[in-house]
């Protein structure tokens, strides 16, 4: 019933004073502007390296060795471990892999680069496209036939006009190879060491016949059914070669999603510490309002005497007081929502994220606002309603 | 009539006691002293009276118009308002019998600067439950009858002496209280329009509220009903 004239008090009483009301919300526009801040550059944050880390491909899981790990471990890596990854529960493929450093020559073009091994399952595993011609096919890998897919990068450096496909590179090196080129990668994000715009694929076997030093292979690529909980999965893996190898540390497994699970692990972590930070200026902000409403009582004990005289009970005036705290804080926190979002988006605006604002978080900013206005009004509400009619009629 | 000099020219008609006042004292403590601002009162104001207290300054008369007003309580003796006994009650309680059954009229007019005139007004209804638009509508018909209906939305600092006393007398009015208590109500106005101010409570006092009125005016003390004298806290003339 008097919510309606308290709020009309409460305005009248601010917008009496706007630099001193503005000056005491400063805490409180602070506090929220940090909390909405920080959520949301938190999320845009996770969001962003979530989604890089999806680009690289979830499904992805790494095994790698070191170069010293131990003989169980010169056993293990071949070729034919890929038959025994294929039964782990939660894989759907698995491929050996190797990269070697070469130098490499196309007419009057040099480069250094990597050549890696590949299969035709590559498309799916890393999602691969081509802008020209097409990848390693099966009968490339039964013919054992020496062709070899560009990366991007690679065939502008290697080929500047533009002529790559069809043309011969060649392998310098102890073992020389020549290699035509059947086609060339659409541009795309290094995934786990890969760097695919500046690698040169040939079919595993031919690598196999005709480049490896060695039967050793370097690098198991697993292919985890996406149904599943990768991050379970990539745990199964590691059982199996912990088993293996007698060591949970000779070997390696790598997967983007279990990097995403620790990033944004770390994300939320630093977040709450920082919302923790915030939430401590959202307390000073709220000692700023208790002495500011401590203020306003004194300043108008006249008027709490007049209205006493005409029947207001405590409670009537308790709650004139702390309608307007809340009013103060609830003001404070919506300028804090607004400049919270504001340098926020400009924040993920100058860094190229997407921007993720959550609902949630600003409706708790603006419910934490609004109870710290009920909380700091309670003291100085409570001692205007305590105020003796008499004396605070006689006051001037 | 129980320590009254009767130097009144109207008549009453008595409808019976509205305010008993039995041995009534009131001591303020100051730091280790004790001042006896009301030593024993006894006093009966009857229903529809028009009754004037005088008496030197610090002799007890606006301590005794808070507690008979109920902004007060006091230290030992009893008040009656209407045969209710409300010396001990609590403040919420008191706050209601202000509200509905008292209405207060200050020397400084004590109207609220920042409201309007018409929000002034509306303020005892508003603690009463009154809904906002008859409210608005009862503190208009109130502000048309002392003559200030066209000046609703004006602030009290908008308005001369007399026009704040009389926007201070709607309010006082507001809950159509059974009292209207007036302390010095022309202390702060030039002696013409302390003669209109005094009309219009001789006025409302004629409809039938009874009235209390504190002054330093013979003459208005002589156009009341009856006159009470207050002295270092006692009525003069009582036993
Ligand atoms: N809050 C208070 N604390 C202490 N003493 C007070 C207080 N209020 C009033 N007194 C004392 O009580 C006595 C009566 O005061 P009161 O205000 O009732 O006098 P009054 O008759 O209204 O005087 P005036 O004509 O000047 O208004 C005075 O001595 C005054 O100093
Ligand atoms: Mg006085």
């Amino acid at each position: 019933m008097m919510l309606l004239e308290n709020m009309r008090s409460a305005a009248q009483s601010f917008g009496g004073n706007k630099l001193r009301t503005l000056l005491s919300i400063t805490g409180i526009v602070i506090g929220v502007a940090s909390v909405v801040a920080i959520t949301a550059l938190g999320q845009s944050a996770s969001a962003n390296i979530k989604n890089r880390i999806a680009q690289a491909g979830l499904q992805t899981i790494f095994v790698t060795a070191g170069r010293h790990s131990g003989a169980e471990v010169e056993r293990l890596f071949k070729d034919d471990l890929t038959g025994e990854l294929r039964e782990i529960d939660g894989i759907r493929d698995a491929l050996a892999y190797d990269q070697r450093s070469f130098q490499m020559r196309a007419g009057q073009n040099d480069a250094s680069d990597s050549v890696a091994t590949a299969s035709p399952a590559f498309t799916d595993i890393f999602s691969l496209s081509m802008t020209e011609g097409r990848f390693i096919s099966a009968a490339d890998m039964s013919d054992r036939s020496p062709v070899a897919v560009l990366g991007s990068e690679l065939a502008t450096s290697l080929f500047p006009d533009g002529d790559a496909l069809g043309s011969t590179i060649r392998l310098l090196g102890e073992a020389p190879q020549i290699l035509r080129v059947v086609g060339i990668l659409t541009q795309r994000s290094s995934s786990m060491g890969v760097s695919f715009d500046s690698t040169l694929f040939v079919p595993r076997t031919t690598y196999l016949a005709r480049i490896a030093r060695s039967t050793r292979v370097g690098s198991f690529v697993l292919y985890a059914d996406a149904s599943r909980d990768v991050v379970e999965t990539a745990k199964r893996v590691e059982t199996f070669f912990t088993a293996r190898t007698g060591s949970s540390t000779a070997v390696r497994v790598m997967s983007p999603s279990t990097i995403a699970d620790t990033m944004s692990g770390v994300t939320e972590t630093l977040s709450a510490f920082l919302t923790g930070i915030a939430a401590v200026s959202l307390l000073v902000g709220g000692i700023g309002i208790m002495n500011i409403m401590l203020v306003s009582v004194t300043e108008r004990t006249k008027e709490i005497g007049v209205r006493k005289a005409l029947g207001a009970t405590p409670a009537a005036i308790r709650s004139q007081f702390l309608v307007e705290a809340v009013a103060l804080t609830a003001t404070g926190g919506a300028l804090g929502v607004g400049l919270g979002l504001g340098v926020s988006r400009i924040v993920t605006l100058a860094l190229g994220w997407g921007f993720a604002v959550s609902l949630g978080a600003i409706t708790l900013a603006l419910g934490v606002a609004a109870a710290t206005g009920v909380f700091f009004g309670l003291y100085p509400a409570s001692r205007a309603a305590r105020l003796d009619p008499v004396i605070a009629l006689a006051y001037e | 009539m129980s320590g009254g000099i009767a130097v009144g020219t109207g008549v009453v008609k008595d409808d019976g006691i509205l305010v008993r006042v039995r041995g009534l004292e009131r001591i303020y403590k100051v730091g280790d002293e004790e001042v006896h601002a009301l030593r024993g009162i006894d006093l009966d104001i009857h229903r529809g009276e028009m009754i004037a207290i005088m008496g030197p300054s610090g002799s007890g008369k606006s301590t005794l118009m808070h507690i008979v007003g109920c902004l007060d309580s006091p230290t030992a003796g009893i008040l009656e308002i209407d045969g209710e006994d409300v010396s001990r009650l609590g403040e919420v309680r008191l706050a209601s019998i202000r509200n509905r059954r008292i209405g207060f009229v200050f020397q400084s007019f004590n109207l609220l600067p920042r409201l309007t005139i018409l929000e002034n007004v509306a303020l005892p209804l508003m603690y009463a439950g009154v809904p906002l638009k008859a409210r608005r509508a009862r503190a208009k018909e109130l502000l048309e009858s002392v003559g200030l209906g066209d000046r609703l939305s004006h602030n009290p600092n908008q308005l001369s002496g007399g026009q704040r006393q009389r926007a201070a007398i709607a309010r006082a009015l507001a809950n159509d209280p059974a009292i209207l208590l007036a302390d010095e109500p022309t202390g702060a106005l030039d002696s013409l329009t302390g003669q209109a101010i005094l009309d219009s409570v001789k006025v409302i006092n004629a409809r039938g509220t009874t009235v209390i009125l504190v002054t330093h005016d013979p003459d208005v003390a002589a156009s009341c009903h009856r006159a009470v004298r207050l002295k270092d806290g006692l009525l003069e003339g009582a036993a």
